[in-house]
């Protein structure tokens, strides 16, 4: 095994990266979701008494965030995830900006019925993702991690999504991402050359429906706790 | 039947182009789309005006030469048409037509709406082809090709390198036309000698005119006359990801 250079640099090396970077944002996304999902168990489900006797929703999220933070291998994970986010951006902001400049002088009238608008604006769905994690990031992993003005994580996160608008940006950012799942785990699976006509089909498949099932309850979390 | 045409007339790559309106009338339904040009650019003569130029060869959808983008789509409103094949029974009587050039950066405007293509004809140069002996033909049936695979080969082969794939896809990415080369070659044995030069030496090529990164967003195949299948980009991808963690010791 030789790796040549090119494979992460040419038209198709950089989808390569875009792809390698995006499915593994994707699985980190569902370890996310799962956590997260703590927060809507009903109180009529406690105490867990066969494990750790576990009282209430506030000691088990709090115990779960305890655990993410305290747990080396986790920490490895989230630098290599910090990582594939930045690369993730760059590239796309490469790609994006160098397929700008290809275009050639605007059509006057455009006929967009050949592709879907999802697939044609991924870096759009992009920004507003990126803005979302930014902002996400700032309010939950800032205060709780790094400034540690935040001890009680599940507080924090209760006292968030009681504001109306942290909500509906919340909301915003997680249909951009469905959108942008859709689209990106076809491509994902395109650009690394799985030329299979069948699996393809089952691909997109998967992608539609796994985007629909992580954007669904990745959206109900703040709706429930803001109604609680 | 009656149509108003938009026309692109732009004097070369370094001008400013503009639409100009045409009336046209007493057009008939079975008219190809080339021929009412042609009627419109013999008016255009009489009168002693410069007529448009437009690129056509075969007129019978094989030889790619035709171009244009009807009212935004690529080859007009039939999908897997080229223009040649385009009629005005297409269109409904009062129509207004925009008639542009196929845009791309690679694809500069040589006058009104013929562009050069021949950024197309250096990949190709670069590795599309398969180096043999010349000489006599060597005996058909001397490489046993499974029947299946030689259909699926000549379906990529079928490309006739127009270029609506780039003038279609937001990215002006020619990976359709690319992949196309690849695929028919990738599928069969003797095209498998040269697969990891071959795939690089045409991307770099690709890369080095000046075309755009494929998204995947599948605009392509959908306008492509010979209904070249995405699944033949993927098939690039595979092939030149292979080239690249691979080697032949
Ligand atoms: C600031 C945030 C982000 C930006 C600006 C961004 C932008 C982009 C762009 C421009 C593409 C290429 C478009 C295409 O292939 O059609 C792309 C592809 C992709 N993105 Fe993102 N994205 C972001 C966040 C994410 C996140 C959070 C995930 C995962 C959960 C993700 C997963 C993917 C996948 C799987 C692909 C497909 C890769 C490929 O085409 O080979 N992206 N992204
Ligand atoms: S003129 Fe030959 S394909 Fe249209």
């Amino acid at each position: 095994m030789a790796f040549k250079k090119g494979l992460f640099k040419t038209s198709i090396g950089r989808k390569n990266l875009m792809a390698f970077t995006g499915l593994f944002i994707i699985f980190f996304l569902i370890i996310h979701l799962i956590g997260n999902l703590i927060l809507i168990i009903p109180n009529s489900f406690f105490p867990i008494e066969f494990w750790n006797n576990v009282a209430n929703v506030h000691d088990m999220y709090n115990a779960y965030s305890h655990f993410l933070v305290h747990f080396w291998p986790v920490t490895i994970v989230a630098y290599i995830l910090y990582a594939a986010i930045i690369i993730h951006v760059i590239d796309a902001l490469l790609i994006t900006l160098k397929n700008k400049k290809t275009q050639g002088e605007k059509y006057i009238i455009a006929d967009n019925s050949t592709s879907s608008w999802y697939s044609r604006n991924m870096g759009v769905l992009g920004v507003f993702i990126g803005v979302f994690i930014v902002l996400h990031m700032a309010q939950f992993w800032l205060q709780y991690k790094i400034l540690k003005i935040e001890h009680d994580l599940y507080h924090l996160v209760i006292a968030t999504f009681k504001i109306w608008w942290y909500v509906l940006i919340y909301e915003i950012g997680i249909i951009a991402l469905g959108f942008h799942l859709v689209h990106g785990i076809e491509s994902a699976h395109r650009s690394l050359g799985v030329y299979h006509q069948k699996m393809m089909q089952i691909v997109q498949l998967i992608a539609l429906y796994f985007s629909l099932v992580m954007a669904i309850l990745f959206a109900i979390i703040p709706i429930i706790l803001y109604f609680k | 039947m009656k149509l108003t045409l938009k026309i692109w007339r732009q004097e070369n790559a370094k001008t400013k182009g503009k639409m100009v309106t045409y009336e046209m009338s007493d057009l008939s339904q079975d008219m190809s789309f080339l021929e009412m040009l042609d009627v419109l650019n013999q008016s255009l003569a009489i009168k002693g005006e410069r007529v448009i130029e437009f690129d056509h060869d075969c007129r019978e959808g094989i030889c790619g030469q035709c171009s244009l983008v009807i009212n935004g789509q690529a080859h007009g409103p039939e999908s897997h048409y080229t223009t040649c094949q385009t009629h005005l029974r297409s269109f409904k009587d009062g129509d207004t037509l925009y008639i542009e050039p196929f845009r791309a950066n690679s694809f500069p405007v040589i006058r009104d709406l013929k562009v050069d293509r021949s950024s197309m004809d250096k990949i190709i140069q670069a590795g599309g082809y398969i180096s043999s002996f010349t000489g006599m033909a060597p005996e058909a049936n001397a490489i046993p090709i499974h029947h299946d695979i030689a259909e699926s080969a000549f379906d990529s082969a079928a490309c006739i390198g127009c270029g609506a794939c780039v003038a279609t896809c937001k990215n002006s990415s020619a990976a359709l036309f690319v992949s196309a080369k690849i695929s028919h070659l990738a599928k069969l044995p003797q095209g498998k000698v040269e697969r990891e030069e071959r795939v690089q030496w045409m991307i770099n090529a690709h890369d080095e005119e000046g075309f755009g990164s494929c998204t995947n967003t599948g605009a392509c195949a959908m306008v492509c006359p010979q209904e070249v299948q995405l699944i033949d980009i993927t098939r690039m991808n595979f092939e030149y990801n292979r080239a690249l963690c691979h080697s032949k010791e």
